[in-house]
């Protein structure tokens, strides 16, 4: 009895309960197929194990946060179709049937709904997940090879028992409402004359300047201060104390905004005679102003996730796109092999892990080792490397190659680097880039590598050397954007430098970035480094800190087969006299660091475009939500208009421009701080490159105008009907 | 009262029909309604519930459709209109005042007076003049700048019977306007429709089941399961005798049932 109550229920408030429908189907959709993403990966033929890692640890926080937002959704919705439900709860129990059963009816409505957009929510689930392999694919930049449908059991259970725990949630939360509420207000939930919460317009005009004001100070405090992640470390708790009031009064602000808008649109096309009393407009600011009221917050909170969706996206995006573009630069030879030298500063941590004879081996080296020849002939193959194993070679599949020594700025022995980028700001004047306080760059100092490794290696790569006097240096660095700046600057300034005690002036103007790099690398290997003159190297002494084997394969040899031969290869310690300098580090070939780029790429724009993408609907759904609930609050009130002969094309316009302003104004407020949050962020990244916004980014953006717009567009649609049933329906008796 | 001019009718109401449902299921709640209302009238119809009164002034007011007959309303037949064309005629030609006030609740009595003429596009020193006006007859203009939910039942049907008035209508409709009304606030209220009736000549179109309220009127029209009953006119008989008579017919009406048809 009660179950077919109930479902005639749901029948009947079909449109009521169509929107939570829809937005539970939309929450369960999207939560399958974001837990389906590590299959998607499988199938997309993208096999790499480190990066299944770092996805899996990645989406197990972002399942999290994704429920938060779902749970907000539901309830949110769950409170509008209460409201809309109350009067026949309250009729329910003026027949006489007990609270107890009034919300078993309750209960099992919510049942019935949840099961309902579980069901479609999980086929619609499973679509979803199959179309967006070929989208992980392409974003990837792999092909599937194997495509066949897949179903995941893990992120069935995963949205089920998330469902469980929003269901028990929303059902408390009703209970409680059904409870509480008074039979009276029941049954009067739909009272005539509706009391307007009416603000003192002057006092909205001052809490909407007071928004302004303080948005507009945070706008210009973070231009000004910019994110406290650059800050060097005595200043950082002061940064973060800064940036956090920054950050409170962005949200205050933005609230306040909202808070005082109302008052703000009614005053302001107030003192328009003309317009105010004409139309409808007088309505339309008059229902704008009464609802405003209500959801300001929640329109704060849109206005907040919108600019949190932009700004993930574009920024994510825009850092994946530098470092793809720059990836010919940071890797500009087949294969490298760093080895690091023992410094005072790191040999007692290496000797703390290392067992005790092999901490006796270990010394600060005095002098670079030559990589070639520890290679030649000595490496083993990682599957076999005992006695009897292959042996690997480098000379198989060595053609031109370089080593290239990195020496500290202080000699043998010393401590405080001569050369930094901080000091050369000193001397000329200017401020240090946000971007390097506190960084490596500063805190070593420049590395010092000898003019002979660093024209060989740009004589592989087909460029003329660079004569570089025994008084004489060049700075390099290939990780463009400032730092590059910073040095050309100081160059071409003809400003000197001291090492050693040797004043020396810069041996030309400029410093090419595209022969800068001094290993392989993902984003860069080479902060700053000063080329001096062999001669004078070796008289200097330096700390040795690095030496990296720069290898191209012989010509006409194939790449995948060359890769394959030394991938896998041990190599035992390099002794020199019984004794270990340093240890060896990281190996990496060019086409390793190309398929690396691309999925890191992917994955950034995987995770930005998926958050945002899920914001940005969890955003639109609310606005709608609200707005046809306005509507159907509103209807009297349209039907009224109706009556006293106002067209239905006037109606229409009405709804069309109340609606216009809830979805675009969060809209606006949100791009306004994305802006500003962007220019900053730009400016921080920009370490690595000029940073651009553009191709992708666009077209993702159009996208998520697009179903912004689309919910616009529905949900006006859907209003625009239920206004047309309103005005039909005869005032009968 | 009576003279010559008056003669114009304004709405000529000849063989209207109005059938609900379908085949084998049919409620005929008008049937073979005539009647003419002339200019500078205050007519009253009046009947019990369900006696098609509000279907008459629904087909009447334009806002439901007859099923056959015609409604003449300043010699335009309104059952032939368009739906763009009937908006304008409502708009131009007809005040309404309901039960319930039907204010707008997010609009001041300022506002919700002068919203017929914003949606006509009259200029706004007009619309002002106009709406201060409109306030003074009926003596809400202390309320003005108060939303519905600040104001008293009498002075929100006011407020409504002054957003009929503010175009000067052809003719104004008010559907049991006195149905949610006080003793005291009803008499105020009818007394200005009155008022209106006699120093401004607009016409009236009352429907109510109230006798008391009928007594103001010039004319009753009496409708009983879908057609007229009968009618009476007031002449030059003071409102108490008036009344009297109403409740004599009512009294017939309902104590001989439906034998006395």
């Amino acid at each position: 009895m009660l179950c077919k109550l109930a479902w005639g229920n749901v029948r009947r408030a079909g449109r009521d309960y169509l929107v939570y429908l829809l937005t539970l189907t939309l929450g369960v959709t999207v939560f399958y197929a974001f837990n389906t993403i590590s299959m998607q990966v499988d199938i997309a033929g993208i096999d790499e194990e480190g990066l299944a890692q770092v996805m899996g640890s990645m989406l197990g926080d972002l399942t999290y946060f994704l429920a938060g937002v779902m749970a907000f959704l539901m309830v949110y919705a769950n409170n509008f179709i209460m409201k809309r439900r109350k009067k026949e709860f309250g009729l329910y129990q003026v027949l006489g049937m007990g609270r107890g059963r009034v919300a078993t009816i309750m209960a099992l409505e919510t049942v019935i709904v949840s099961v309902v957009a579980f069901v479609a929510g999980i086929v619609l689930g499973v679509g979803l997940s199959q179309l967006m392999t070929f989208f992980t694919a392409s974003l990837f930049k792999t092909q599937i090879a194997n495509f066949h449908f897949f179903f995941s059991m893990h992120a069935f259970y995963l949205t089920l028992a998330c469902m469980l725990v929003m269901f028990v949630l929303t059902l408390l939360l009703n209970l409680r409402a059904v409870r509480r509420t008074k039979l009276i207000e029941l049954m009067g939930a739909e009272r005539r004359n509706e009391s307007i919460k009416t603000r003192n317009p002057w006092i909205a005009i001052a809490i909407f300047a007071v928004g302004a004001v303080l948005v507009g100070v945070a706008y210009y405090r973070l231009l000004r201060d910019g994110f406290p992640l650059t800050a060097t470390d005595s200043k950082l708790q002061e940064a973060m104390n800064q940036f956090g009031i920054t950050t409170a009064m962005v949200a205050v602000g933005t609230f306040a905004l909202f808070w005082g808008l109302s008052g703000m649109l009614i005053k302001l096309l107030q003192s328009l005679r003309g317009v105010y009393w004409r139309g409808l407009n007088m309505f339309t600011v008059r229902q704008l102003a009464a609802k405003v009221n209500t959801v300001c917050f929640s329109m704060g909170v849109i206005a907040m996730l919108l600019f949190l969706a932009i700004t993930s996206v574009t920024c994510g995006m825009s850092i994946a796109n530098v470092m793809n573009e720059n990836l010919e630069r940071y890797n500009p030879v087949d294969v490298s092999q760093t080895y690091v030298y023992y410094t005072p500063d790191t040999l007692d941590y290496y000797k703390g892990y290392a067992n005790p004879s092999e901490a006796d081996r270990m010394v600060l080296a005095d002098t670079t080792v030559d990589l070639y020849p520890a290679w030649h002939g000595k490496g083993k193959s990682a599957d076999n490397n005992d006695e009897t194993g292959k042996k690997v070679d480098i000379a198989d599949v060595a053609g031109e190659h370089v080593q290239i020594d990195s020496y500290l700025s202080y000699p043998f022995g010393g401590s405080n680097p001569s050369v930094t980028p901080s000091e050369m700001c000193k001397i000329m004047g200017e401020k240090l880039p946000k971007a390097f306080g506190g960084s490596n760059a500063d805190t070593m100092g420049l590395f010092v590598t000898p003019a002979s490794q660093y024209n060989k290696l740009r004589q592989m790569m087909g460029e003329e050397p660079v004569h570089i006097g025994r008084d004489q240096y060049l700075l390099t660095c290939d990780m463009g954007g400032e730092l590059v700046d910073l040095y050309t600057k100081y160059m071409a300034g003809g400003h000197t430098l001291t090492l050693g005690g040797h004043t020396l002036k810069p041996a030309t103007d400029k410093s090419d970035e595209d022969t800068a790099a001094i290993a392989n690398s993902a984003m860069g290997s080479n902060s700053g480094t000063v080329v001096v003159a062999d001669e004078l190297l070796s008289q200097l002494n330096l700390q040795p800190y690095s030496s990296s084997l720069l290898v191209n394969y012989k010509q006409g040899m194939d790449t995948t087969e060359a890769d394959e031969s030394i991938k896998y290869t041990v190599l035992d310690n390099l002794l020199v006299d019984g004794k270990e300098p340093g240890s060896w580090g990281i190996f990496i070939t060019r086409s390793e660091m190309y398929t690396q780029a691309a999925q890191m790429n992917g994955l950034i724009s995987y995770l930005a475009i998926y958050i945002g993408f899920v914001l940005v609907v969890a955003c639109a759904a609310i606005l709608s939500i609200q707005q046809l609930s306005n509507v159907a609050d509103g209807s009297r009130s349209y039907r009224v208009l109706a009556q006293i002969g106002c067209e239905d094309r006037q109606i229409r316009h009405s709804v069309m421009a109340q609606q216009a302003v809830f979805f675009l104004f969060p809209l606006a407020v949100g791009l306004a701080h994305s802006f500003v949050a962007l220019k900053v962020i730009i400016e921080l990244v920009s370490i690595f490159g000029n940073m651009s916004i553009g191709g992708t980014v666009g077209l993702t953006c159009a996208i998520f105008l697009a179903a912004y717009g689309g919910y616009f567009l529905v949900t006006y649609l859907m209003s625009a009907g239920m206004v047309q049933a309103a005005i039909a329906t005869r005032y009968s008796e | 009262m009576q003279t010559t001019h008056m003669a114009t009718p304004v709405l000529e109401v000849a063989h209207l029909e109005k059938v609900y449902g379908a085949l084998g299921n049919v409620t005929r709640a008008l049937n073979d309604v005539s009647f003419t209302v002339n200019r500078g009238e205050f007519v009253g119809i009046m009947g019990a519930s369900g006696s098609g009164k509000s279907t008459l002034l629904n087909c009447v007011s334009t806002i439901d459709s007859a099923t056959s007959g015609t409604i003449r309303i300043n010699g335009q037949d309104v059952t032939r209109m368009k739906q763009a064309k009937l908006s304008q005629f409502r708009r131009e030609e007809l005040g309404f005042i309901f039960q319930d006030s039907n204010l707008l609740d997010t609009l001041t009595a300022r506002e919700n007076i002068a919203l017929p003429l914003t949606i006509a596009r009259t200029n706004s020193a007009e619309i002002s003049t106009r709406v201060q006006d409109v306030a003074a007859r009926l003596s809400i203009s202390q309320v003005l700048d108060k939303y519905p939910y600040q104001m008293s039942g009498g002075q929100q049907q006011r407020v409504a019977a002054a957003r009929a008035l503010v175009t000067d209508p052809t003719m104004i409709m008010a559907d049991e306007p006195t149905g949610a009304l006080d003793s005291k606030s009803a008499r105020l209220l009818l007394e200005s429709l009155e008022a209106l009736n006699r120093r401004l000549r607009a016409t009236v179109l009352m429907v109510t089941h109230d006798s008391f309220a009928a007594s103001y009127t010039s004319r009753v029209l009496f409708i009983r399961d879908g057609k007229i009953f009968t009618e009476l006119r007031r002449g030059d008989t003071d409102r108490r005798e008036f009344f009297d008579r109403i409740m004599e017919v009512v009294a017939m009406m309902g104590g001989e049932g439906s034998d006395a048809l």
